[in-house]
């Protein structure tokens, strides 16, 4: 909504016509002759020796699924492998004219691309940095194990190419000394000393982790592209969909400012589909999609229709002349850009695929037009090389593979994950727990004014960072520093601190947040470290776990918590499992916002932190106060892990009433997972999640005024962590404990913590831990929400029921066992 | 003709904002669209345009004010043009009134719901036995302190939900001496269906394993169980004595008209068809046209306020076999003197039969508690809270005058809490109220 683009109906309603131009379909027509005179011999025979060794990784791997062994090597492989046969031409002609500084990310079918990647970049750089990399990696544990077995002697790059293989198939094999230890596998391997950036089960899943990639190359004014690969199957992904918008919103080239070059470019991003033809089984030309050609869905983005075209990918060179002139256009900054490369499959989906959705004689005639025999023939009638010479070439390489094999199937050499001798090797990865305050040192962060300026920033001086006046009166909420001005200054503060921070989601600038949680950001930063983004939850999600992988930190906001399920995968599948599945070697400090609404039914109102904790390796906090949302962004905000922020937007205008002296104006942190005692009570404990916790204040003075019974309250402030030990301490003095929140109950976190206190603290208990949420429904109208979110007598309610009888209260909810029973028997 | 500019709303939850800054000053010309101040919520900041042309005739609020919805914030027409009409009406003295009046709702209700300390508990609570089967339904905690304590669990009350046992229920066993050997509570936990309260009494079967010459035939003490409402009464008067500042003034006075109208009543009121009206009855009723004058005695203390009561509910402490409670009567002050002794009679009856309703048990003002006709000349009678006072009225003593003669004195002791009234207003209250009694026939006719 920037003021600066206005928009006039008189022009808007202006007749026209929406122009196209052709994209280009197969038009590579460059002959040898020509080719000879833009690569050398050795180049040709390179390209070959590539394409020729990811035939046999991939015709090894199928052979030991097929039939456990390969060349005599036997294994039996539990695990999958979704392989590429017929596609290498394409993979090789990608990486060809990439570097190290060029981020490849694939798909679960993309061994090939990592192989070819890895092979372009081992011919890239030079001996010496080849050696370091290996070196260092994982403390030099793969090198270890084929240092000395070379295949060819001598030769780093020899070397690495065994190292590569060998990295590669080990962590096919979830071996410790694979790529990623194992912990990735078949589906998810990855090498980022060779820009090979992960690649994702999920179909479409790695396409907006590379938008989030190209992303952090841009606002960090880093060198290289990227390159997100799919297939033509994902693109009836919704988060593709939404990445390919994404990456070429107008405001990036109209709006982001321009470089120091004097440019205003676009996202380096090459959106490049891998068209074989089918999604699993289902057909996309002819079946389950309507483009025809992937390359059509280009005009439909942007203006410059993405650039896009369709190329032949079962011919290297024209392969190599597409990618070549795409990364040249992004590196000018006319980026995003697209690429249709058309290839086929010869294999199964998986080995297990009879491939029943198509012919016996499409799969023969495919596998007589294979690119490698083709272009072998080619350069043998061009008068290039000698059949010889591909015979001595497909030799090392079928040698090196069964070494290769033989070393990785080797359980001494390289052994599996001993969770017998280690059990918590998992455990020690889920979270990387680093305090790092800044991502990039010795880079000044970009901003627009200097911090004492920002109008906010003044206006909360004025503010009484306490709820009271000195009469213990409370102060009017225009007049106080609220829960948002506490994540305000934490944000702010970390926005003049670490130079990679950068936040995006709807309705960021200008309207500062749809509950004015930025209100003053715009103020104080460029576009390109603030922005509003499409409403796209997924791709907003997706591209900070992409910008988190690349070095950076991203704070991202979904406006509801009801949208989580927008951004499924990307919060369950992406966010949440990165850091695990590359044995630490990836980081993810992203901070995802979610608010949990009121007042507005029941698509906004829904506290979701139970689907959150569930899925491990997600972080959760839910802060009711001043202080501690301060306190709690400030820590997530200077950790390395990915954080899933719960605030309430009932009580964004709160003042500080618990923190003696208030909200302090400088740098403090309030530990993860450290529940905090509200009040000090003696009787029965309350246990709160979120903004139940005023609703527990007036039932606990209600009980100690009318009842002289005196409730302790803990705020649990974090989900995941949550040390229980203060809550144990606590029925261990009172014997009773309530856990409240506004989640449905069915599930919730309340259960799942009423039954730890339970196994916990069994033998202090005078009753069952209880938990008490909102009812299985959907959230009905404002003037409903009484009888579905806990409320105060309620809580009192379910005391007198269930804890301790209250002599002389009459409880109006029914918590009767019988209607228990009931109400879970009808599911409600 | 002139325009009021109000606060505007933005948006639903928005109860008030802040005037940041005054873009206009009073007298000051104003063109369509010009900004007149500027103001924030605790959202946004957004400035006020004029949507009229005219002269800033007045301003009503000034910048950093908090200024409600929709409240008249400044006044645009033509000089010299009266706008009388449009200035809010003495909108400070108008906050307050509301808020009392809000004040007083809540009062009202909150009476209504409020127990006094020392009411009876709601019912007689006894929950049902505790045994499921053969399997005794009782909490892990309570088991726990049972085992520790060596309470008598084949005697307790449980009061947890579906009759468990819980913690409170073992501490009432330790409270009340119920208590065994370790070994009992095992083997009552162990098949509490198939328990038999051991033959002879336990603890001396304990005792008779010491060897002492003369071991008492039967323990010289009785274990008298703790009921509900002496319980309550204990809590309460323990939190009387604990949390308040109490303290007691003593004073007496010529009860000689006192007597004469007592005895006046008692040797013709009955034909005239006058209740028999007793020492006390006038005392409650010079009390309550007493309290009349001095509303801080008649009063609760709320810890953050002080609730003073515009009609004395008067507390009659009344002793009964099961405990001392306090029946209420509303309104005193309304009744006459005949009208007070009917209720009082009827009420201290009920109290005293167990049949009357607990709303009665409640909300009292202020009480008095009567020991002179048990001879008691002076006490402290301890104040049931949250009042801030309680008389304690004393017996007859006789006196010298300076002339040698005698006169009745009849003694009233008043607690009082120091938190909520200082000593001076409590001793006019006092002195008042000796007046009011000296010259009973002039009260009479108030």
């Amino acid at each position: 909504m920037p003021k600066s683009q206005y928009i006039d109906p008189k022009k808007v309603f202006e007749p026209g016509y929406i122009h196209f131009e052709d994209i280009p379909v197969n038009q590579y027509a460059k002959t040898l002759d020509e080719e000879k005179t833009l690569y050398s011999k050795a180049d040709m025979m390179r390209i070959y020796r590539d394409m020729r060794i990811i035939r046999e990784f991939e015709t090894m791997l199928n052979e030991i699924k097929t039939k456990s062994v390969y060349n005599g090597v036997e294994y039996n492989n539990p695990g999958p492998a979704h392989l590429s046969l017929g596609q290498e031409a394409s993979a090789v002609g990608e990486a060809y004219s990439l570097d190290i500084n060029d981020f490849t990310f694939g798909s679960h079918r993309s061994h090939g691309e990592i192989l070819a990647k890895g092979l372009s970049s081992i011919h890239k750089l030079d001996d010496a940095e080849l050696y370091d990399i290996m070196k260092e990696f994982l403390g030099g544990s793969i090198l270890k194990v084929i240092e000395g077995k070379e295949e060819v002697k001598g030769n780093i790059k020899e070397l690495a190419i065994d190292f590569l293989l060998y990295g590669a198939l080990a962590e096919i094999f979830a071996r410790t000394t694979g790529f990623n230890k194992g912990l990735g596998g078949s589906m998810h391997a990855f090498f980022i000393p060779f820009g090979i950036f992960p690649n994702n089960a999920i179909v479409g899943g790695a396409v907006p982790i590379a938008l989030g990639a190209a992303l952090y190359k841009r606002s960090n004014k880093k060198k290289g592209i990227v390159v997100a690969n799919f297939g033509d199957g994902a693109c009836g992904r919704g988060p593709v969909l939404e990445s390919l918008n994404m990456s070429a919103m107008d405001q990036i080239r109209q709006l982001w400012g321009t470089t120091d070059n004097g440019n205003n470019p676009g996202l380096p991003i090459l959106f490049n589909i891998f068209d074989n033809f089918y999604g699993m089984g289902g057909q996309t030309m002819g079946e389950t999609m309507a483009f025809g050609m992937p390359a059509r869905i280009g005009a439909g983005v942007n203006p410059d229709e993405m650039h896009s075209e369709r190329v032949n990918g079962y011919n290297p060179f024209a392969v190599i002349d597409a990618v070549s002139r795409k990364k040249e256009l992004l590196l000018r900054g006319e980026g995003p850009a697209m690429l249709d490369v058309v290839t086929y499959r010869t294999t199964g989906h998986s080995p297990s695929d009879s491939s029943t959705y198509r012919t016996p004689e499409e799969i023969e005639e495919w596998k007589e037009a294979c690119p490698i025999k083709a272009y072998k023939e080619k350069l043998i009638l061009g008068g290039v090389a000698t059949s010889e010479e591909f015979d001595a070439i497909d030799e090392v390489i079928i040698n090196r593979m069964t070494k290769v094999c033989r070393l990785a199937v080797d359980e001494e050499i390289s052994p599996r994950m001993d969770l017998d001798k280690n059990p918590d090797a998992i455990s020690g990865i889920m979270f990387s727990n680093e305090k790092r305050p800044v991502m990039e040192e010795g880079r000044e962060p970009d901003v627009l004014i200097p911090k004492e300026e920002n109008p906010r920033v003044k206006s909360l001086a004025v503010k009484s960072r306490w709820a009271f006046d000195e009469n213990g009166k409370p102060l009017p909420k225009t007049k106080i520093f609220g829960l948002r001005d506490g994540l305000f200054e934490a944000i702010l503060d970390k926005f003049y601190e670490d130079p990679t921070l950068i936040a995006y989601g709807e309705d960021n600038r200008d309207w500062g947040g749809a509950y004015a949680v930025y209100r003053g950001l715009t103020e104080a930063l460029p576009y390109h470290r603030f922005f509003n983004a499409p409403i796209s939850e997924a791709a907003i999600v997706g591209s900070a776990v992409g910008y988190a992988m690349c070095g950076g930190r991203a704070i991202v906001e979904l406006m509801y918590a009801d949208f989580i399920g927008c951004a499924g995968d990307e919060i369950f599948n992406q966010v949440a499992k990165w850091q695990s599945m590359s044995a630490g070697i990836l980081k993810m400090p992203i901070i995802v916002r979610v608010s949990v609404g009121s007042k507005y039914g029941a698509q906004h109102s829904q506290d979701w932190t139970a689907l959150c904790a569930h899925i491990p390796g997600l972080k959760v906090v839910f802060p009711a106060s001043p202080y501690d949302a301060k306190g709690l962004m400030n820590e997530a905000l200077s950790g390395t892990d990915p954080v899933i922020f719960f605030e309430s937007q009932r009580i964004y205008d709160v003042g500080e009433q618990f923190h003696k002296g208030g909200v302090p104006t400088e740098y403090y942190e309030v530990k993860l997972g450290d529940p905090d005692v509200k009040r000090e009570g003696k009787d029965v404990t309350i246990l709160t999640i979120g903004a139940v916790l005023y609703r527990a204040l007036d039932a606990a003075k209600t009980l100690e005024e009318k009842y002289g019974i005196s409730a302790e309250i803990i705020d649990a402030r974090s989900i995941v962590p949550f040390d229980y030990t203060k809550v144990i301490e606590s029925v261990k003095k009172t014997g009773k404990i309530i856990i409240v929140g506004d989640a449905c109950e069915r599930g919730s976190v309340m259960r799942d913590m009423a039954a730890n206190i339970a196994e916990l603290a069994f033998d202090y208990l005078d009753a069952p831990p209880v938990a008490f949420g909102s009812r299985n429904w959907i959230t009905p109208s404002h003037e409903l929400e009484k009888y579905f979110f806990p409320q105060a007598d309620g809580i009192i309610d379910v005391i007198s029921e269930k804890l301790m009888p209250i002599p002389g209260h009459t409880a109006h909810l029914n918590v009767s066992d019988v209607e228990k029973i009931d109400r879970s028997k009808k599911g409600v | 003709m002139a325009t009021a500019v109000i606060m505007p709303r933005q948006g639903q939850s928005v109860e008030s904002c802040v005037i940041t800054e005054w873009q206009k000053q009073k007298g000051d010309s104003v063109k369509v669209g010009d900004i007149l101040f500027s103001y924030e919520t605790d959202k946004s900041s957004f400035d006020e345009k004029s949507e009229v042309e005219g002269t800033l005739l007045e301003i009503l609020a000034a910048a950093g004010d908090d200024v409600p919805c929709l409240e008249t914030v400044c006044i645009i027409g033509s000089p010299g043009e009266d706008i009388s009409a449009l200035i809010p009406a003495k909108t400070e003295a108008a906050a307050p009134a509301a808020e009392t009046a809000a004040a007083e709702a809540t009062t009202t209700e909150a009476t209504a719901a409020e127990a006094s300390a020392v009411s009876a508990p709601a019912a007689d609570t006894k929950e049902a036995a505790s045994l499921d089967g053969d399997r005794l339904r009782i909490s892990p905690r309570a088991r726990n302190l049972a085992l520790r304590t060596g309470a008598d669990l084949s005697q307790a009350e449980p009061t947890g939900p579906m009759g468990r046992i819980i913690e409170r229920d073992v501490n009432s066993l330790l409270d009340a001496g119920k208590t065994t050997t370790t070994e009992q509570v095992e083997s009552y936990l162990a098949n509490p269906a198939a328990y038999k309260a051991p033959a002879a009494e336990p603890v001396q079967a304990d005792k008779a394993v010491v060897p002492t010459a003369e071991a008492p035939a039967k323990a010289a003490y009785t274990d008298v169980k703790v009921t509900n409402i002496r319980r309550v009464i204990a809590k309460s008067m323990h939190a009387s004595l604990s949390t308040m500042a109490q303290l007691t003034l003593n004073s007496s006075f010529d009860a000689t008209e006192l007597l004469d109208y007592r005895a006046k009543v008692k040797a013709s009121g009955e034909a005239l068809g006058m209740a028999n009206i007793t020492l006390n009855d006038m005392v409650l009723f010079a009390v309550a046209k007493t309290l009349m004058q001095h509303k801080e005695c008649n009063a609760h203390w709320m810890d953050d306020f002080i609730r003073v009561f515009e009609n004395v509910n008067l507390g009659i402490a009344v002793d009964t076999d099961r405990g001392l409670m306090v029946p209420t009567l509303p309104a005193a002050e309304t009744l006459t003197l005949n009208e007070l002794s009917v209720a009082a009679k009827a009420l201290i009856k009920e109290t005293q039969s167990g049949s009357i309703s607990p709303d009665k048990l409640a909300g009292a003002s202020f009480t008095v508690t009567n020991l002179g006709s048990l001879g008691v000349e002076s006490f402290t009678p301890v104040i049931n809270p949250p009042q801030v006072a309680i008389l304690g009225v004393d017996c007859v003593t006789y006196r010298l005058k300076e002339d040698g003669t005698t006169y009745p004195a009849m003694g009233l002791s008043l607690t009082f809490d120091h938190r909520a009234l200082d000593g001076a207003p409590a001793a006019r209250f006092l002195k008042d109220l000796s007046a009011a009694l000296e010259h009973f026939s002039l009260t009479l006719a108030k």
